[in-house]
């Protein structure tokens, strides 16, 4: 176990190195600069050169990247381009909204998907079967915005029940963590369903049915907790998922979490804001999932890691 | 293992729980009005880069009333007296004396003086990328505690235009750190708004400025809430709700729906953007002024407003928005007869240039070559509504166009080094100095890449010149020689519509387009 704890941190770390370099190069590859944003249309070869030097962008592209990685592995993320605040302050100031959003649509996700795949999978070939998976289709392929949208007309214009936009709190995070949980449910879903399957054929289901286990018992006793070895790693990888979700639902919900941040960052060219920021969530999806990793091992304890 | 499922999920919705700060089911919504009946809730499109104005070019109405300025522009766009009573041009125009007046105070309690507006000049100068709208500052001397001299290397005529607007407003900057920074988390100005809570991404919360000059009245108001909602159907049913009370910019598209809303009231304000049709003059496809002349004369202006801006805009043909100082009345009628729609003419000067439709595609040609050209519009779903009747409207004269859409920051980026052929874009800013520094001046045609000696040696002279009535002269002939020369075609200024709810009165500055603070009061 500890020689795959230290190969598996190993590898960790040569993937964050690997995408830092990556969004380094892309974020210099892509038309427009920081400069021209900041300057406008007030730009003067005189001034350009000034704010390049002041930025430190007039250094060669390796330099710029080995200093910001020195400054980086210390804690240094920079410091803003555009707002003049640091990027660890912009991320502290907004990871409470995104981490919230991403663990209450998880919530959400992994409880509806777990119900709904059940229910699919015991009542098989039914028109419930039928229901749940289109349900699960819908959750899958809707669009974010065209749930948003959906779910701010009818619960916070018409019916009033939740404020439209802006954060307060859970109560206002309850709509943006259904739009953003309902892909995620979907997928869950449909794996419970087919792992859910896949155990009620297993002969231990019909010996104990044959021993006369009560239908909640064989549901939830012997099938569900099997199946949901599987259902549990599909959760630790939707992280990455709800990361990029939270892009459209923070703004169409008007959430001030590193969704938006990332938007803005990237219109301005904001480079130090859009490096930082990438690098924080590669690294916590990179993070989740080797917890995942752990903890499957924790569900399933033949499962051991050499 | 059902208990360690159990386990799990519920450890994690206690996190979720925990990290939403205990606000189980609080209905209470700090973006509703149900708090004080006296705040304004303004909803905006986005945040402002930073507050301070010596750090960003992105000023709008959430960062601009923490500036009170120098000078200000009356409603039929005179400058006139504000923070700056008057003044005297010394000898030769490079030195003018300042008198302030005394009883502007800084939001930090602190006086708004000479010393003070000296200091906050020469952070300007030292560190501010948007130093060149105060001029090549020699020196400034501090003559009494409310008078001050500035010396400019050359003469400066701009900066009292210059001075209306926040970029030279006064900043404190007796709350920065010993950098020199950190004025966006202790910001202090002397406008009539004081900054009193910041939101990042969310709002900036202020409250009226109890020193400011209110007009012998009191504030209509108790706080001002600016909130950013990047979407835009989602501000719009904040404001329908009622949970959002001044509507900044509205869609087109919602405007009559607004309107039948018997509450609710619209305000219409020209703007002071000019969007344009350019090109890059330095390609020889747009050498010959039979060309540049002809593509003016396809384009029908009000088609363009009615189908991409439902009417909300004003057609202009002169090469300065009425908004901007340097603007002509003159100019704008005789550049309207020389350009008002005519196909006809405008095929005729293109055979004069030798394009012709020789094969009968409808594409004119001239040695072998078609006459197409790619246009870059960006990704503003009206601009290119408007591209795509530009694209039709050309095609008639035999000019093929291909609309290549971009974002906003490449055409910035790659404008200035001409790798465009034909643009949509636009400019504001309210002196006629703007067609020396952003469009025709010497290596300053950032987007047009126009060269004519003539042109801007006239520009460089009013540039200079500090007389007024003068200056107005130079730039009517300048103007004159560009309708002549058509380097570009100028095409609208687009209102600034803002829709607003449960005010007494509320007025919208007619030039500058800003809210005007010392009119709102809240319908109680």
């Amino acid at each position: 176990m500890s020689s795959y704890l230290v190969k598996r941190i190993f590898t960790m770390m040569i993937t964050i190195l690997g995408v830092s370099v990556l969004v380094f190069m892309i974020i210099h590859l892509i038309p427009g600069n920081p400069i021209n944003h900041i300057l406008g249309d007030f730009a003067t070869e005189e001034s350009i050169r000034e704010l390049e030097i002041r930025l430190g962008l007039d250094r060669s592209i390796p330099v710029q990247y080995f200093s910001y990685m020195l400054n980086a592995i210390q804690g240094d993320l920079g410091t803003s381009y555009i707002t003049g605040y640091t990027v660890v302050e912009e991320i502290l100031n907004r990871i409470p909204i995104t981490a919230q959003l991403a663990l209450f649509s998880m919530v959400f996700g992994s409880i509806t998907g777990i119900v709904i795949g059940v229910i699919a999978a015991v009542k098989k070939n039914t028109i419930y079967d039928q229901l749940a998976m289109l349900l699960a289709l819908v959750g899958i392929s809707a669009p974010g915005f065209w749930i948003a949208l959906f779910l701010i007309l009818l619960f916070s214009y018409q019916l009033n029940i939740f404020p439209i936009s802006g954060y307060n709190g859970f109560y206002s995070l309850v709509l943006p963590s259904i739009t953003l949980g309902l892909g995620t449910a979907g997928s869950i879903a449909r794996m419970t369903r087919s792992s859910m399957l896949d155990v009620i054929k297993q002969d231990y289901i019909r010996t104990a049915k044959a021993k006369g286990a009560g239908v909640y018992r064989l549901i939830f006793r012997h099938s569900l907790q099997n199946a949901l070895i599987p259902v549990v790693t599909l959760i630790g990888m939707q992280f990455g998922y709800l990361m990029a979700g939270a892009v459209v639902t923070e703004t169409v919900f008007a959430l001030p979490g590193l969704g938006s941040l990332i938007v803005s960052a990237i219109s301005t060219r904001d480079i130090p804001t859009v490096q930082g920021l990438l690098l924080f969530m590669a690294a916590m999806i990179i993070i989740v999932n080797f917890v995942v990793d752990l903890l499957y091992t924790k569900l399933d304890p033949r499962i051991q890691y050499e | 293992m059902k208990r360690r499922s159990f386990v799990f999920f519920t450890m994690l919705l206690i996190l979720a729980l925990v990290l939403s700060g205990c606000n189980w089911w609080n209905k209470s919504d700090s973006n509703s009005k149900e708090g004080s009946n006296r705040e304004v809730i303004v909803g905006l499109v986005s945040e402002p880069d930073s507050v301070d104005i010596h750090r960003t070019s992105s000023t709008g109405e959430a960062n601009i009333p923490l500036y009170d300025t120098l000078l200000k522009l009356d409603n039929d766009g005179n400058i006139i007296p504000n923070l700056i009573t008057d003044y005297e041009v010394v000898g030769d125009g490079k030195e003018v004396i300042f008198n302030l007046k005394e009883n502007a105070v800084f939001h930090s309690g602190k006086p708004v003086n000479a010393e003070a507006v000296k200091l906050s000049f020469e952070r300007l100068v030292a560190s501010s990328p948007f130093s060149t709208n105060a001029g090549e500052i020699d020196n400034i001397e501090v003559l009494s505690e409310f008078s001050f001299k500035i010396k400019w290397k050359n003469q400066f005529a701009p900066f009292f235009i210059n001075a209306t607007t926040p970029f030279l407003a006064p900043l404190d900057v007796s709350v920065l750190d010993d950098k020199g920074e950190g004025f966006e988390k202790n910001p202090s100005g002397s406008g009539p708004l004081k900054l009193k809570e910041i939101n990042r991404g969310d709002s900036l919360v202020y409250e009226p400025y109890k020193d400011f000059d209110w007009k012998g009245q009191k504030p209509g108001f108790d706080s001002v809430k600016f909130r950013f909602i990047p979407d835009e159907e989602t501000r719009i049913l904040e404001f329908k709700k009622g949970n959002v009370d001044v509507l900044l910019n509205v869609p087109y598209q919602y405007i009559e729906d607004l309107e039948k809303d018997s509450e609710v009231t619209i305000k219409r304000v020209p703007g002071d953007v000019l969007s344009y049709l350019g090109w890059n003059n330095k390609l020889p496809i747009f050498q010959d002024v039979n060309v540049r002349q002809a593509i003016a004369l396809a384009i029908d202006r009000d088609s363009i407003i009615d189908n991409t801006l439902n009417g909300e805009a004003q057609a202009v043909f002169g090469p300065l928005p009425k908004a901007a100082f340097g603007y002509s009345e003159k100019i704008e009628t005789m550049a309207t007869d020389k350009y008002t729609r005519d196909t006809g003419a405008a095929k005729k000067l293109l055979s004069e240039a030798g394009w012709k439709d020789i094969n009968k595609d409808g594409v004119v040609m001239k040695d072998g070559e078609e006459f197409s050209v790619d246009l870059w519009v960006d990704d503003d779903p009206a601009n290119q509504r408007a591209a795509q009747v530009i694209q039709s409207q050309l095609m008639e004269i035999g000019i093929k166009i291909t609309i290549s859409v971009k974002e906003a920051a490449t055409i910035i980026e790659q404008t200035p080094n001409g790798a465009h052929e034909m643009l949509l874009w636009s400019f504001g800013w309210p002196d006629a100095d703007v067609l020396n520094f952003l469009l025709f001046g010497k290596d300053k045609s950032k987007r047009l890449h126009y060269e004519n000696e003539k042109i801007y040696s006239i520009l460089e002279k009013g540039a200079i010149e500090m007389d007024q009535e003068a200056r107005l002269k130079l730039y009517e002939k300048a103007q004159e020689m560009l309708v002549e020369e058509s380097p570009f075609v100028p095409l609208y200024v687009k209102e600034n519509i803002t829709a607003i709810r449960n005010f007494e009165s509320f007025e919208i500055h007619p030039i500058e387009g800003s809210i005007e603070w010392t009119s709102v009061k809240v319908k109680e």
